[in-house]
């Protein structure tokens, strides 16, 4: 550091090599991201993929009108919040916590062994998941023999045919599923934090307790903002594939999420307006949560995306 | 010093960085010029499309013209089923086809949704040179109305008139649009004159139960609420439990809107008109009736919910267990299960066909049979390079020749004429009975390549069925509403207004009826009931009657023609 600290386009024009190499990212969200706003349009239009784009009639708020007014549409909102706001809240902290933990160990080898276990089930399609998960919910299947043996029911219950359970089954096959995968941010933040610092904080006494919770957590803080408000940003989204699986006809009161709606209500018979419609009115929405997320962890943490 | 190093390796990776997307910028280049060029210069088929047959003389409408040109040439064909696992080339039927007509086939199948796929090359204009697709998808019906696909009468007119020979007049009629060309030929197509003629009528709606236990019990009349509620109750009693696990007393096959609506109603012998209008079949007191029993199960706990929301893995494995006392269900999917059980330990534990649930006449099943849009159209896109010889390989396979190559494959090695009549040799009969996967993978025979399977055609070589599948069969044929083909699929599909109120209708429906099985008593079925039959107007239902009401006429005028 014995040079002058450089101005920002003094460093971009140093470091041309490096920059550069972001083009084909930039490229990429263009033409996959960008573009595609285009066609937005077809929102506000009565398109059909038998004709041009630009030859469908406008007709300005109509689809807009119909979700709006369709109650299916608000109780597939409900579900959505629902089904995001039990991940948030519960399923949020779990990786943070598993990170916490598998740090502490000593054992390098087992250390590992656990890592890769756990995110082992990622890589399974949820297709093959939930049909999985399925069998474990069912009559003969792991779930009753568990509950029934610890003696917490006396019969088999068929947990995929009462609504009420399908919020929650959605958060724990998720968490089963994912939380190992999502750990690896914060294994690699937590890589990252400088030795010295807990050889310091041992020097003056700190136990364990304190050195996670004054140095890792307080080190990892910035990735947890930001993918916490990633995470708010997300709320309207859901997991299509794994509700797709698990949904049956009588759970569907509480597993039509937004996206399944869109999927029933537009794509299944073939209406490309409709389902962009809502999904406009849902991206308004995520931008809008976003910077609400954004405002206030920068107003509380100090940590923020921009 | 130290930035001298990184220089040249950084150089390095941005090149291959760069190079990277370039490539990728050339590539959706390529996609975007495509589906502009390709409509407009094959949008007239008789200029560039073939040097071939410039130099042929005018085809002969008694010769089949696929013999003018046997070079080797592929087809790419998209099969609009994601389960067809076959492939070809690789079995002994589709190898002998290639070697005759010189056509080689590229099999695609979807991984998804048939449907979507379809839309999504439409969308980018790139489309495999054959498709076949169930007759039902609204991609079907968007393929001919957006000029995706050849009309078959031009293409033959063209190149192969031996295709009108062939390709069965009736069915070209019934697929005749508005504009007067037929774009697609149907397989498993059934007119009812054929099926009066020959008894087979492709029906295969069956009510199945386990036989030893049926049996065992006396064989119980089930076609009434009463009886079929003390069978139910019997099972309670005293098989609750098969091999220790717990029997699903009661299945239906594809849940909700098929087992349980429609197919139900066939059990009950519903009209589908009545003075020549549209009848509404749900609102019919038998209906009720019998919904009003499955409630009275669930509620003294004769059965489960299970049918409702078992994944189809669970239901294969009850299946294969025999653990299922009573299935609304379609033999069809029996035929492998059936022989295996009754191979079993337990010979006696698979199922036969019996009469189920009846209306309060006492009238037998009116079951739908097979009918005139058949399963799957086949198509010839106008992507194609080589529309000559995709007609051309269509109308063969539609003759009694191509049928014969492809469902018996080669004379001497597969089959032999025993009695003037072909017949499948011994061994390959045995190995239908025991391995059909091996069946169709080496020799590919019989159902393999189903997509223009004939049936008028090609039943008549089928070998003799298992009893334990014959029972079923002909069961299902006994109780065939032949002329009810016509009635098959009335309801409006797409993205129309009316087919949006009736896909919203139905959707509700399905959440509907698990709700009033398992509801607490009769005042509150009644309730969810009526409540269903206001949303149902709400909805717009009047609209989905004019429609289904316009489609009857429209179907009954070209039945007349």
């Amino acid at each position: 550091m014995f040079e002058r600290k450089p101005g920002p386009m003094k460093a971009l024009t140093r470091q041309w090599q490096l920059q550069s190499m972001v083009i084909p990212g930039i490229i990429w969200m263009f033409i996959f991201c960008y573009i595609p706003m285009f066609w937005l349009m077809i929102g506000f239009m009565d398109y059909s993929i038998a004709r041009p784009m630009l030859e469908s009639p406008f007709v300005g708020f109509k689809h807009f009108e119909e979700f709006l007014s369709d109650d299916r549409f608000w109780r597939s909102i409900r579900n959505t919040l629902g089904m995001s706001s039990i991940k948030l809240l519960l399923g949020f902290p779990i990786p943070i916590l598993f990170a916490l933990l598998l740090n502490e160990i000593r054992n390098l080898r087992f250390k590992r062994t656990v890592q890769t276990i756990s995110y082992l089930p990622h890589f399974i399609a949820w297709t093959i998941f939930g049909g999985i998960a399925l069998n474990w919910l069912g009559e003969g299947g792991v779930v009753n023999q568990l509950m029934m043996a610890l003696g917490l029911q006396d019969r088999e219950i068929l947990y995929n045919s009462d609504p009420k359970y399908f919020w929650w089954i959605t958060y724990f096959t998720d968490t089963l599923k994912e939380t190992g995968w999502s750990a690896i941010i914060y294994i690699a933040a937590i890589a990252g934090i400088d030795p010295g610092l807990y050889e310091a904080a041992e020097l003056d006494g700190a136990n364990r307790w304190q050195r996670m919770w004054h140095i890792t957590v307080q080190s990892i803080r910035p990735t947890i903002a930001i993918l916490f408000i990633l995470a708010v940003a997300g709320i309207l989204g859901s997991n299509f594939e794994q509700i797709f699986m698990l949904k049956n006809n009588m759970n569907m009161k509480m597993a039509e999420s937004l996206d399944l709606y869109i999927y029933n209500m537009g794509l299944v018979s073939g209406r490309h307006s409709f389902s962009t419609a809502v999904l406009f009115a849902r991206s308004i929405v995520a931008l809008g949560l976003l910077l609400l997320a954004n405002y206030t962890s920068k107003k509380l943490t100090n940590e923020s995306i921009f | 010093m130290k930035r001298k190093l990184v220089k040249p390796r950084s150089a390095f990776i941005l090149a291959a960085c760069l190079m990277l997307s370039l490539a990728a910028c050339t590539n959706s280049g390529n996609n975007e010029t495509a589906p502009s060029s390709s409509p407009s210069s094959s949008s007239q088929p008789t200029e560039s499309s073939t040097p071939s047959s410039s130099g042929e003389a005018a085809p002969n409408p008694d010769e089949p013209a696929w013999k003018l040109d046997t070079s080797p040439v592929e087809l790419t064909w998209f099969v609009g089923a994601n389960w067809y696992a076959h492939n070809w080339g690789e079995s002994l039927t589709s190898k002998y086809v290639t070697e005759k007509t010189g056509v080689s086939v590229k099999i695609e199948v979807p991984s998804g949704e048939a449907n979507e796929q379809m839309t999504l090359m439409m969308t980018s204009g790139q489309l495999p040179d054959l498709i076949s697709m169930g007759s039902w998808e609204t991609a079907v019906k968007k393929l001919w109305e957006g000029d995706h696909v050849y009309a078959l009468n031009q293409l033959a007119d063209q190149y192969d008139p031996y295709f009108y020979k062939v390709a069965g007049d009736g069915t070209l009629k019934w697929y005749k649009q508005p504009n007067g060309n037929t774009y697609g030929v149907p397989n498993d197509s059934y007119s009812p004159n054929l099926m009066h003629e020959t008894g087979m009528t492709a029906a295969n709606q069956t009510f199945l139960v386990r036989k030893d236990l049926y049996e065992e019990m006396g064989r119980p009349d089930l076609s009434t609420p009463e009886g079929f509620l003390g069978a139910l109750q019997l099972l309670k009693d005293n098989y609750s439990k098969y091999k220790g696990q717990t029997m699903s007393p009661f299945f239906a096959q594809g849940n909700v809107p098929y087992g349980m609506t429609e197919y139900l109603q066939n059990l009950l012998a519903i009209p589908f008109e009545k003075d020549g209008k549209v009848y509404d079949r749900m609102t019919d007191p038998d209906y009720i009736k019998w919904l009003k029993t499955f409630r009275t199960a669930y509620e003294r706990k004769l059965i489960n919910v299970d049918f409702l929301v078992d994944s189809d893995t669970q239901v294969e494995e009850k299946t294969n267990n025999a653990r299922y006392f009573m299935m609304i269900r379609e033999w069809t999917g029996m035929t492998a299960v059936n022989p295996m059980l009754a191979a079993s330990a337990n010979p006696e534990s698979y199922y036969i066909a019996v009469d189920g649930p009846q209306n309060a006449g006492g009238d037998s099943a009116k079951l739908f049979p097979g009918n005139m849009d058949g399963w799957m159209v086949t198509m010839i896109s106008k992507s194609t390079k080589h529309p000559e010889r995709a007609i051309r390989f269509l109308s063969y396979l539609a003759s009694e020749e191509g049928q014969k190559d492809l469902f018996l494959g080669k004379e001497g090695e597969t089959w032999d004429t025993v009695d003037g009549k072909p017949q499948l040799k011994a061994d390959l009969v045995q190995l239908l009975e025991t391995d059909i996967a091996k069946l169709e993978k080496d020799y590919g025979v019989l159902d393999t390549y189903w997509m223009m399977r004939n049936p008028v055609i090609v039943n008549q070589w089928r070998p003799e069925k298992a009893p334990v599948i014959k029972q079923m069969e002909d069961f299902a044929n006994a109780q065939a509403d032949i002329d009810s083909g016509i009635y098959k699929g009335l309801d409006p599909l797409g993205d129309s207004d009316v087919a949006v109120a009736w896909s919203r209708i139905s959707q509700n429906w399905e959440e509907v009826l698990p709700e009033l099985i398992t509801a607490k008593d009769e005042a509150a079925f009644d309730k969810i009931w009526n409540g269903f039959l206001e949303r149902r107007d709400s909805y717009g239902f009047d609209q989905v009657v004019a429609y289904r009401q316009a489609e009857l006429d429209a179907r009954k005028a070209k039945m007349a023609e």
